[in-house]
């Protein structure tokens, strides 16, 4: 822990998934996901593990914000679809 | 620690933890530009700890970055498409001045690593880099308007 | 499909397999024969892979 690098890393984990928790929009949640998942690459950057940071940053940077987005445009078009068959 | 590691440290510090403030609040437009400034500013801090370590694999890692960011920014321009575009975002000069830096950092490597082939891994890794970055703003501000559909 | 178009196409894979080997020769920590063959080989696949997906762009 004496190393700054690894303070500042940790931090940035730390307030980033506080955000994430703390966003209740799925769609903002999906753009801190990202941010969180590069303050992790860093991290492990930082504690000399570039293995697991390289898969991290494949994951974490494209596909979780693109898997969640997916899932919330099916949502809503589903929603959609219900509300504009609810009155006929 | 050294010069390189502390500059490194600074960058997460400074850039980084300005984008983890930008994408928490705020409006969508501003957070979308927080998360593509995230990359746009991790990936020369990346480099800086690979050349402060001592350890030239580590530029592997930006160099994913430097490719994987963009996309992400791009997947949220597609699929936020309809959101962006009643409130586009424009940041100029928050875009410009991170490819300025990406720059500064990565001719300051070149020049400590000296001619040869990493030399060469690094200029590939700053090209696309400020290249994606710089297309990746375009697209979310409505650049690109054929990629609107659907 | 006549010689031009043959010659052409052979020109774009050989473009494609520099560019991509010259990509591989300078990401690898450290170059050797078993490198530059691996190298070579993969960059042919890919270049193919590159001027077919061109074709399939351009000539839908």
């Amino acid at each position: 822990m004496d190393d700054p690098a690894v303070v500042v890393a940790l931090l940035l984990v730390a307030a980033a998934a506080t955000t994430a928790v703390a966003v209740r929009d799925p769609v903002r949640q999906a753009l801190v996901l990202a941010v969180l998942g590069l303050a992790l690459a860093v991290l492990f950057t930082v504690l000399q593990a570039p293995d697991v940071a390289l898969s991290q940053l494949a994951v974490g940077s494209a596909l979780t914000p693109l898997l969640l987005l997916l899932s919330v445009r099916k949502v809503r078009r589903r929603q959609k679809q219900e509300t504009k068959g609810e009155p006929e | 620690m050294n010069g390189w590691t502390t500059a490194a440290t600074l960058t997460f510090a400074g850039g980084v933890g300005a984008t983890v403030w930008g994408v928490a609040t705020g409006p969508l437009r501003r957070r979308v530009v927080a998360q593509n400034l995230s990359s746009a500013l991790a990936c020369p801090g990346l480099l800086l700890l690979a050349q402060g370590y001592g350890r030239p694999a580590y530029v592997d890692l930006a160099l994913v970055l430097a490719l994987l960011g963009p996309v992400g920014t791009l997947v949220f321009a597609r699929l936020l498409a309809e959101e962006l575009a009643a409130d586009p975002p424009a940041s100029p000069w928050a875009t410009w001045c991170a490819a300025g830096f990406a720059a500064v950092v990565v001719l300051v490597l070149c020049a400590a690593t000296g001619p040869g082939r990493a030399m060469v891994k690094l200029l590939v890794t700053g090209a696309l880099l400020t290249g994606g970055n710089l297309v990746a703003s375009r697209a979310l501000a409505g650049g690109f308007p054929g990629g609107r559909r659907g | 499909m006549n010689r031009r178009t043959a010659f052409r196409a052979a020109l774009g894979v050989l473009g494609w397999w520099v560019l991509l080997a010259g990509l591989w020769l300078v990401f690898v920590s450290a170059v050797d024969t078993l490198e530059l063959v691996v190298g070579g080989v993969v960059a042919g696949i890919a270049a193919a892979a590159a001027r077919g997906a061109r074709g399939a762009v351009s000539g839908r």
